[in-house]
């Protein structure tokens, strides 16, 4: 300190003293030094605690995606046994909020308030009074023989009576709040029937021309099997009769009448199918745009039938189950067919279209799911994502899930057969009903059914496609879109862009380093320096908006002359290199000053100036006049707008100063004496850079570039506004690609929260900080070794 | 002579231009992309000079040029060099459905810069260059002509302006007022009615302030009708050059210039203008016109908010490591973690704020003290206090590592003096200490400041927004919205350059927020590294 500031302490501690100091007593000073300690302390640890915590709450959010799915049986209820021949008969129900559920048998419904298991009446004054007639269906003449059920929103059911006729029949449930009390109230109502079956059924195959409308039903139209199904162009119905006649008919609706007045005309279409192996069906399955038919038989076939033309049902093709089927049903989405035997075996099949031969779809099993230990009673698609549920003979109960190919749960049942289940509405539960009488509700846990290691990280065969890809598509138009989360294609993204910004920014950062630490002059350097790390704080909402909007369109026209200058800049400062070995030195000066720096400044823009004029010329030469069509051609790459090109220039810039300051930092850390000592041993600057400075000083080059990696890799502005966030997966340097921190930045505002993809987008969020922290802590590693090992010098 | 090649290529001098041609190359990349952006940024308060061009076709063109090109494929005997073209603003936006033109050079007959076109700015469809055919008050004819009509709209666009402001006050501030409360008496009944208080005479009370409310709002209706009818009283009939007509209400005219008629002293008074309106305007047509303002103060008041977070923080933080925890492999570690927090990447943090502080921290406050208005959330979506605090996470790195600088750059000596005078440590940290190390500390707050002034990503998923309804800050109790989204000047260069459906004529805008934007960050960081380099050149004077 010298003497003008010990004066001005003096002056300070020569005033009187503030009556306060006096008050203090030694005790409270130290109990407010103690208390500072502890706060201190305290915040500081909370500041490292929540840094830690970040980690933790990223993996709090990721962790359920993993998370096995867990059942409870939440309700039993005793309702009448069921007997052998029943089971056609039967159905079971719930609603969305697990509050009520049915049992649907021969003629009757029954509901019961779950999980109490009291009968829940069925109110008539809910319905008006033309409604309350139509409430049950009207069964002239006998009762239900077959039932199918119509997948959808409602519950839709067709019944078959032993007449032939097809009984449309829906169950609802009307939920109403009364004080903010939830209140679920059933509700049915049936369609207008239809037949089914011609009568009287001869024994010579149907003749539509002669038979129709004449004589009286007969014992043959009983309906055995039947499969029912409400389009958008009117119900359809295929039904097996007790002697194997498989008829199918559709209701067609058309618009008639005039301009003004539209009514609807129903028109019955009626045929009988007659084709191999019908007479051994036991299954049958319609899709919701009634264009195809299958069935499942006794002897273990798939048959598939085209029903596009009513009229003219034609067999596509005719596959091996092995054993008996005895289930079937479609998908959400009404693609991927589940099939399930006597055995006990679950598959699901889907139809696939040859892209060579074209033609009729061809059925293919696509996956084995775990067996039930009995035959296979009932299969229940959920209405939300491809999982479906599946019972067994020998009282098993299991969900799966199609996309991701895994068994989620299973129950082991108390070994009486179930009859019929449904899965929830909103998949959180099941309700099934076995031979002993029971219907059993069961609470399903099964958040993220569409997520496993493998399905995110290996190929999968998705619906409509021919073999399993990498695909990222995480929202569909519909609830019947089968999301595909494959990562891979957005991690390649991401390795896409870091590789080519890094091969663009390292030569240019590290190569400047060098010059800048070794060659240039130091009051030249302190101007250097901080410009080129002004290039730092450019905010990358910046540098992504002139690469999005000025450049890529700018190096669309000019691409010729950026090739040229790639090939030409090397030859071009070679040339004025050896050129400027010819210089007096007079006029050079010494090395590493102003002129020097104003000379390489001058070659380049010389260089690039030159290519520019030469754009056109340029690309008459090289490229045959059109260098996109020459790309295409000659390589088969196609060009776009804003490509990887274009975020190698981009994001070069933005790490091109992290690299630069922290490479030229250790560069010029090296002892100094070290250099000195070199030098005067008689080594040329050039020996003592190549043979000294790089190699003590790699390092920290090392951890810069590490340093710089880790940016590139997270960086999000730049890559969503200047690529085309296409998630294809080829190293084209000529197109888009979509990175995981674009990925997030774009689909996180529409991820519902606590959804698969809200959580998949956690875990992408999870991978760059493990990523860039594993990348951080190795360079601080190398950094902090570094520094030990100069200040042993 | 193979022994020179051989001592040259020894010497490294090639190795030495690549070198130093990548300096050269780094230089020019940052001294290149300011250049654009001052060029297209400050260019953009200009009144440019309009010209009028006769085509060889008779037909004219009148705009701003704005640059000259040579056309890609065009080689021919006649021109070898290939034909150039130039580019015009045309604006007219409603006649001719683009703003831009590009016209052949060879094309153009004659060109010159006429006196009487004007630039009319209007609050819809961009800007209109063209004549005053006639001046209208309903059917009655005010002025005719060029010259005339345009002395006659002076007055009547200043007071179209006037009027306007005086519909955005009573619009924004009076009927705005209204609806606050309506709004506010609207989740007062609900929050009884949860209570199971619906039946008292407080919600009746309620219900008759609801619509005495209601009709006073429907008054201030009527008059803003009659306001805005006023607007439409005076019209104007305007020519383009090719003398297509077009009638427009003179309160669509923001305003009306002749720049070809002002002198350069004009010309420097209206740049400065410009640049305060833009400044401090409201933006129009989805944020590609008009001004900033809205951007700006949502910048500065959650960069403000997030300094009042990461502060205190990072300084106990910094204050523990480096002087009351015992340094050894924790402290190592801690220190490690603390860069890598630096090292990760910006969205990560908006995710983190996402799923914390807007989902978990924001749904819990809801819950608990904003039931009455579920289920539209308040705290739990985004908004300014998440925004800011995620934000404050990412900075944090900043200021402990910038604070342990400056603390690491006080000298042992005045610990040791302070405490052997008889201080408390705590004592000689507050008064000693602190005092020393506070330039670091400022330091980091503004190299906090700025990485938060530039950074997106992380706003995008906690709570930024094109367009604001409101500003954070008002009159209203408590005065600052925590829970308000906000508009940010990042945000506004990516919507406004991408999102906006007319991308070319957006672009000004979008340069001249980034012209600011890059003006601020730059600002705070030199002040950073003049703060730093103070504080170096203090230390080691005091030490020696």
């Amino acid at each position: 300190m010298n003497q003008a500031d010990l004066s001005a302490n003096q002056i300070e501690t020569a005033s009187p003293p503030a009556p306060v100091s006096r008050v203090s007593s030694r005790a409270w000073r130290r109990w407010v030094d103690s208390s500072a300690r502890v706060v201190i302390t305290f915040g500081g640890w909370a500041t490292i605690v929540s840094i830690f915590g970040i980690f933790a709450y990223l993996f709090i959010e990721v962790a359920p995606l993993f998370d096995a799915a867990s059942w409870t049986e939440s309700a039993s209820v005793h309702v009448a046994p069921v007997d052998a021949a029943e089971p056609e008969t039967i159905a079971v129900g719930i609603d969305e909020y697990m509050e009520v559920g049915y049992v649907l048998r021969k003629s009757d419904i029954a509901f019961y308030a779950l999980p109490a298991g009291t009968p829940v009446p069925l109110d008539p004054s809910v319905l008006s009074g033309a409604e309350r007639s139509r409430r049950m269906p009207d069964f002239e003449d006998g009762e239900i023989a077959a039932l199918a059920r119509s997948p959808g929103k409602t519950h839709t059911y067709g019944l078959g009576t032993k007449t032939g006729r097809v009984i449309p029949f829906y169950v609802s449930f009307r939920v109403t709040f009364d004080d903010d009390v939830r209140n679920v109230e059933p509700v049915v109502s049936s369609g207008e029937p239809f037949e089914a079956v011609p009568t009287p059924v001869g024994p010579e195959p149907f003749d539509y021309a002669q038979d129709r409308h004449s004589g009286a039903k007969s014992k043959d139209a009983h309906i055995a099997r039947l499969a029912y199904r409400e389009t958008d162009s009117g119900p359809i119905a295929a039904a097996l009769t007790g002697s194997g006649r498989l008829f199918l008919t559709k209701m067609q609706e058309s618009e008639a009448g005039g301009l003004f007045a539209l009514e609807t005309e129903t028109e019955l279409l009626q045929v009988e199918v007659i084709d191999e192996g019908v007479a051994a069906l036991s299954v049958l399955l319609l899709d919701d745009l009634g264009e195809t038919l299958l069935g499942g038989t006794k002897d273990g076939r798939l048959l598939y039938w085209d029903i596009q033309d009513i009229r003219n049902p034609r067999l596509m093709g005719m596959y091996s189950a092995g054993t008996a089927i005895t289930a079937l049903s479609y998908l959400i989405g009404d693609r991927s067919i589940v099939v399930g035997t006597e055995r006990g075996t679950v598959s699901v099949w889907m139809p696939v279209i040859d892209p060579d031969v074209g033609g009729d779809p061809r059925l293919q099993k696509i996956r084995d799911f775990a067996s039930h230990d009995g035959a296979v009673t009932a299969i229940s698609p959920s209405l939300r994502d491809k999982g479906f549920l599946t019972t067994g003979a020998s009282g098993g109960v299991a969900v799966h899930h199609s996309t991701s190919g895994q068994t989620l749960i299973q129950i082991p049942g108390n070994g009486a057969a179930i009859r019929a289940a449904m899965f929830a509405p909103k998949t959180d539960g099941a309700v099934v009903l076995d031979d002993s009488g029971r219907l059993i509700a069961y609470d399903i846990e099964n958040e993220h059914p569409e997520s496993t290691f493998s399905s995110l990280f290996f190929p999968v065969l998705y619906e409509g496609y021919e073999e399993p890809h990498h695909i990222w598509q995480s929202t569909g138009g519909s609830d019947a879109f089968e999301p595909k989360f494959g990562l891979w294609p957005i991690m390649f993204g991401t390795v896409k862009g870091t590789i080519y910004a890094m091969l663009l920014a390292t030569p240019l950062a590290v190569l400047g380093a060098i010059y800048t630490a070794m060659f240039m002059r130091p009051n030249i350097r302190a101007v250097v320096k901080p410009v080129v790390e002004t290039m730092a704080a450019f905010p990358t909402v910046v540098l992504g908006f002139l690469a999005g909007l000025w450049f890529a369109p700018l190096l669309e026209q000019i691409f010729p002359a950026v090739v040229a200058m790639f090939l030409l800049l090397p030859l071009a400062v070679a040339l004025v290199c050896i050129g400027w070995q010819f210089l007096p030195s007079r006029l050079k000066g010494q090395s590493g000053n102003v002129t020097e720096l104003v000379a390489f400044v001058l070659v380049l823009v010389g260089t690039v100036w030159f290519c520019l004029q030469l754009n056109h010329q340029i690309e008459t030469w090289l490229f045959d006049s059109d260098y996109k069509g020459w790309l295409q051609s000659s390589f088969g790459l196609a060009y776009d707008q804003r490509n990887a090109l274009v975020i190698a220039f981009a994001m070069g810039m933005a790490v091109i100063p992290t690299i630069f300051s922290i490479s030229e930092d250790s560069l010029s850390n090296v002892p100094p004496h070290l250099i000195a000592g070199s030098l005067a041993l008689g080594a040329t600057p050039w020996q003592t850079l190549t043979k000294l400075v790089i190699i003590s000083a790699s390092p920290g080059v090392f951890s810069a570039l590490m340093i710089g990696l880790g940016r590139v890799v997270g960086e999000t502005m730049i890559v969503l506004m200047a690529t085309g966030n296409t998630p294809v997966m080829d190293m084209n340097l000529f197109n888009g690609f979509r990175t995981l921190s674009a990925n997030i930045a774009v689909e996180m505002p529409e991820a519902p929260h606590g959804g698969t993809l809200y959580r998949l987008l956690f875990l992408a969020g999870l991978l760059l900080f493990v990523f860039t922290s594993i990348v951080n802590t190795l360079a601080e590693i190398v950094r902090q070794r570094l520094r030990a090992r100069y200040s042993q010098f | 002579m193979p022994d020179r090649i051989k001592k040259f290529l020894d010497s490294g001098a090639l190795f030495i231009w690549f070198c130093g041609t990548a300096v050269a190359a780094s230089l020019l990349m940052v001294g290149g992309v300011l250049l654009l952006i001052m060029i297209n940024g400050l260019g953009f308060f200009w009144p440019h000079a309009l010209v009028e061009m006769t085509l060889s076709d008779g037909t004219r063109v009148l705009g701003e040029l704005k640059s000259e090109e040579v056309i890609p494929y065009s080689e021919t005997p006649e021109f070898p060099k290939g034909k150039t073209r130039v580019r015009l603003k045309v604006g007219n936006r409603d006649l001719y459905g683009l703003d831009f033109r590009w016209v052949d050079t060879d094309r153009i007959a004659s060109a010159d810069s006429p006196k009487d076109a004007v630039a009319f700015e209007r609050r819809e469809w961009g800007n209109f260059y063209g004549r005053i055919r006639e001046v209208s008050r309903g059917e009655d004819i005010v002025a005719t002509g060029n010259q005339e009509g345009w002395q006659a709209l002076q007055p009547l666009i200043g007071r179209a302006n006037d009027l306007h402001e005086e519909i955005e006050h009573l619009q924004r501030d009076v009927i705005g007022d209204i609806n606050y409360e309506i709004e506010g008496t609207r989740l007062r009944i609900r929050e009884l009615e949860l209570h199971g208080r619906s039946q008292t005479p407080e919600v009746t009370e309620l219900q008759a302030a609801t619509k005495q409310l209601e009709s006073r709002y429907h008054k201030h209706v009527e008059t803003l009708r009659a306001l805005s009818r006023q607007l439409d009283e005076y019209s104007v009939v305007l020519v383009e050059t090719n003398g297509s007509e077009k009638r427009l209400a003179v309160g669509q005219i923001v305003k009306a210039l002749r720049p070809n008629d002002m002198s350069l002293i004009e010309k420097i008074l209206r740049y400065f203008i410009n640049f305060w309106s833009v400044l401090s305007e409201e933006p129009r047509e989805a944020n590609t016109e008009g001004g900033i303002f809205p951007a700006i103060f949502g910048t500065v008041m959650m960069v403000l908010i997030m300094s009042v977070a990461v502060v205190p923080f990072g300084v106990l933080a910094a204050f523990y490591l480096r002087e009351y925890a015992r340094q050894g492999l924790i402290v190592r570690v801690i220190r490690i973690a603390v860069n890598n927090l630096a090292g990760v990447p910006s969205i990560v943090f908006g995710v983190f704020g996402l799923g914390f502080f807007v989902y978990a921290v924001g749904g819990t406050i809801d819950n608990l003290f904003y039931p009455e208005a579920l289920p539209t959330p308040t705290f739990g979506t985004g908004g300014i206090l998440w925004a800011s605090f995620t934000l404050a996470l990412l900075t944090v790195p900043v200021v402990i590592v910038s604070t342990e600088e400056g603390l690491s750059a006080v000298p042992q000596e005045y610990r040791e003096g302070s405490l052997a005078l008889g201080a408390t440590k705590f004592e000689s940290m507050l008064r000693v200490i602190l005092p020393s190390a506070l330039p670091g500390i400022l330091t980091g707050l503004i190299l906090a400041v700025a990485r938060a002034t530039g950074e997106v990503a992380p706003l995008m998923l906690t709570g930024v927004v094109k367009l604001a309804p409101a500003l954070p800050l008002d009159h209203h109790f408590p005065f600052l919205h925590f829970e308000r989204k906000f508009m940010h000047l990042g945000f506004h260069i990516f919507d406004v350059g991408f999102q906006s459906p007319n991308v070319e004529a957006a672009k000004p805008m979008v340069y001249v927020t980034t012209l600011i934007l890059v003006m601020v960050v730059i600002g705070l960081n030199l002040s950073a590294v003049a703060l730093r380099n103070y504080m170096q050149k203090k230390f080691k004077a005091s030490a020696v």
